[in-house]
């Protein structure tokens, strides 16, 4: 054995067939050309996605954000939306189930079913989701304008990478609001993705209609809304990207297999498990080009590490699982994604490491709080927000389940597996590192994600498609099979993407609230929000001194808000309190604080001597506190 | 094939050369539709060009389209993050001159490019 896999592996294209293709002038027989599908056929699939497309579009522009409630999105949303969702699973299953296999018609259904699936924020609010896209921005106008990090305010000024692109994008275009940017990113950078999802489902199976499948499913099942205009949606992309490389071009045994007792049981045991590595979407890169291709490796890594906290340390365990089953070839690149994220720590994030090291190492191999710890404080609020946890929990089981299955069904069949399953498991690596304020279970969650997708869909792929006879579909038992799989799993992701859709979203009078208190409000005022949930500090993010009474977590036997603390803070100075919608629906929906407890706050404390409300319209109300220097 | 990779060189060529005078002046939305193209996909594509990706055998190279198109977006938000990072580390912040050097960075790979198709003609003549 030698340290190539690809090597080793018997190619499966039928004997003579690229002979012929050099020497004969008729065009050779291809996957793509064999079996016959009529035109009107793809016209029609192609016609089915543009119909669902339209009306999917319609229907969520008929949707009264007044109307959603506690479980979110999914009970707003008119009858025809479904239909349109129906129409676009259906159109990718029919797609995926022709002889011919057509890339473009699949590109095109997968497109339709993300801007049904994950575009419902922009078309129905035309707001950026989240108030963390909000100050994202302005982290980005800060740079822009000021071209310093100012290290000591907070942990983004450390890992300003992301920031930093989008400071020169805003600095170079004059454009200084790019609220259109950050509202359509969940469509954009779910679109970005296709190439390197694709790429890297390529690598992880036998046949290009189960990495579709795969691909399609991860679309269904990305529930945790990591794809705002964010730097860990920025870093998800070079992450995939870095994996699909790696695997497309450097692939194979890092050391020669029978150096050592050692190797040789690795080999050994990697093949038993799975000895039929895929060489599918192998790239065989001349030599100059495979050390360009290691650069390339190299500042992605680079970039990934000046942008995020946490990615870079995702990318470890992945580089890895992937070393030592003989999927990477480059023995440096693991210990190169262990010396850039903590040299970056060390030395460009020092102000950071100073005062934070408590909460950087302080759950380090606490297994249970970083997990179960973790999770308990999300599983509360009301019941509504409830019945969405849960169905959170059951989606993730059900993504395991089928991905544990997809395994088992794979060694079965001796199809590739191991990868998929080795990606899968990867990232639980880091459970005992630290909860990340507790969402690290749902980052890990999405790291998994795109190989637990391809696993999920192997049973569902006919042995022939296994087998890399691509020639055929997928028949209509397994096809019907994949599209009640698809209206599932669709149905779930509306519930489990969009059940805070209430805290998660604005509307246009919240942000003429914020606006008025920005116009109000002197610069270096200190600014209070009632519940941390306002679409502020896109602009004059370093001006103010931003305060919150309460975060936006669940607190079970909060006692009552009440005006002390505001009137502590501003007894020197004065201060402005806002009250928005969206926090008083974050504090319903996760419990923050006692029920109608913010309606009691403003009647009593907004009346209070020294209290006067100086704007308020239908999104919320802002109060001006008077203090010694009379609000300044 | 071969015209399809000169269209797409034209096309990154000339993006790239428009970014520069747009990054000093323009309509917004044209500044931030070209910039905006250039940070997203310009080096990367220009470097996809120069590298020969081909497959070993085409039956087993299915991805290879996905893995370009990655591999474009990815080399070029890496080098934006990396060229903005370093002139904000260096206090040289100047996001025209972000744009310039990412606009010779492409030039630069598609020239490199353009040498290595004509010695690859030369060669096989």
């Amino acid at each position: 054995m030698t340290n190539d896999t690809a090597e080793t592996v018997p190619a499966r294209t039928a004997p003579g067939r690229d002979e012929h293709a050099r020497h004969s002038g008729a065009k050779p027989p291809t996957d793509r050309n064999l079996g016959l599908t009529p035109s009107w056929k793809i016209g029609a699939l192609a016609a089915v996605a543009a119909v669902a497309l339209v009306l999917g579009i319609w229907s969520m522009t008929r949707v009264d954000p007044q109307q959603i409630g506690g479980s979110g999105l999914i009970s707003a949303l008119p009858l025809t939306y479904f239909v349109a969702l129906a129409f676009s699973l259906a159109g990718f299953v029919a797609s995926l189930g022709l002889r011919r296999f057509i890339p473009g018609l699949l590109t095109w259904q997968v497109l339709v079913l993300v801007l049904i699936l994950h575009g419902a924020d922009p078309i129905i609010h035309g707001l950026p989701r989240l108030e963390a896209s909000f100050r994202h921005l302005g982290i980005a106008d800060n740079i822009s304008q000021s071209g310093q990090l100012n290290t000591g305010l907070d942990a983004y000024f450390n890992w300003p990478g992301f920031f930093d692109a989008l400071g020169m994008l805003s600095g170079a275009t004059g454009v200084t609001d790019l609220t259109g940017i950050a509202t359509w990113a969940p469509v954009g950078i779910n679109v970005i993705l296709l190439a390197p999802l694709l790429a890297l489902a390529t690598r992880l199976t036998s046949n290009p209609r189960q990495a579709w499948a795969g691909v399609w499913v991860f679309y269904l099942t990305s529930w945790v809304g990591q794809d705002y205009l964010a730097p860990q949606a920025y870093a998800f992309v070079l992450l995939l990207t870095l994996l699909a490389l790696l695997l497309s071009t450097f692939s194979g045994w890092a050391w020669p297999t029978d150096r050592n007792r050692f190797c040789r049981w690795l080999a050994r045991g990697v093949s038993r498990l799975d000895g039929s590595v895929a060489r599918q979407g192998i790239v065989g890169p001349s030599r100059v080009d495979a050390a360009i291709l290691v650069v390339v490796c190299s500042l992605i890594l680079m970039a990934m590490t000046a942008s995020h906290q946490l990615t870079p340390f995702a990318a470890i365990p992945f580089l890895a699982v992937f070393l030592l089953t003989g999927r990477l070839r480059l023995r440096f690149l693991p210990v190169l994604a262990v010396v850039l994220p903590v040299g970056w720590l060390l030395f460009a994030a020092s102000a950071y490491l100073q005062g934070h090291t408590g909460q950087l190492f302080g759950s380090f191999g606490d297994v249970g709080a970083n997990t179960l710890g973790a999770l308990s404080t999300k599983v509360s609020g009301s019941d509504s927000h409830m019945f969405v946890v849960y169905t959170r929990l059951a989606e993730v089981a059900l993504v395991w389940v089928l991905a544990i299955i997809g395994a088992i069904t794979g060694y079965r069949k001796k199809t590739p597996w191991l990868a998929a399953a080795a990606g899968t498991l990867a990232p639980l690596f880091l459970i005992p590192a630290q909860p990340y304020g507790g969402e690290l279970l749902l980052r890990l969650y999405l790291f998994s994600l795109p190989f637990a997708a391809c696993l999920a869909v192997l049973p569902l792929m006919s042995d022939k498609i296994v087998a890399s006879d691509r020639t055929g579909g997928l028949g209509l038992k397994r096809a019907l099979i994949l599209l009640l799989l698809g209206g599932l799993l669709a149905a779930t992701t509306i519930v489990t993407r969009y059940g805070n859709d209430s805290m998660e979203s604005f509307n246009d009078d919240e942000i003429a609230v914020v606006n008025h208190l920005y116009s109000t409000a002197p610069t270096g005022s200190i600014l209070i929000e009632a519940v941390r949930n306002t679409p502020w500090k896109a602009q004059h993010y370093a001006d103010y001194d931003y305060r919150a009474l309460v975060a936006a977590e669940a607190r079970p036997g909060a006692a009552p808000l009440t005006c002390d603390p505001v009137n502590e803070i501003a007894r020197n100075s004065g201060a402005y309190v806002i009250v928005t919608d969206s926090q008083q629906a974050a504090a319903d929906l996760r419990g923050s604080t006692p029920a109608d407890d913010l309606k009691h706050f403003i009647a009593t404390c907004g009346t209070s001597p020294g209290w006067t409300k100086v704007f308020e319209n239908a999104g919320g109300v802002i109060f001006q506190i008077q203090g010694a220097k009379n609000g300044k | 094939m071969a015209n399809e990779r000169i269209y797409l060189s034209y096309a990154t060529a000339a993006v790239a050369v428009a970014a520069v005078p747009l990054s000093f002046f323009g309509p917004g939305g044209l500044r931030l539709a070209v910039i905006g193209l250039l940070m997203l996909a310009g080096p990367g594509t220009a470097l996809v060009l120069l590298l020969r990706l081909d497959p070993p055998r085409s039956m087993q190279a299915t991805g290879v389209l996905p893995l370009s198109i990655a591999v474009a977006i990815a080399f070029s938000l890496a080098m934006s993050t990396l060229v903005a990072t370093a002139m904000i580390y260096a206090g040289l912040w100047s996001p025209p001159a972000g744009v310039f050097i990412l606009t010779a960075t492409t030039l630069a790979l598609l020239g490199f490019e353009l040498k290595r198709s004509r010695t690859t003609l030369a060669g096989a003549k």
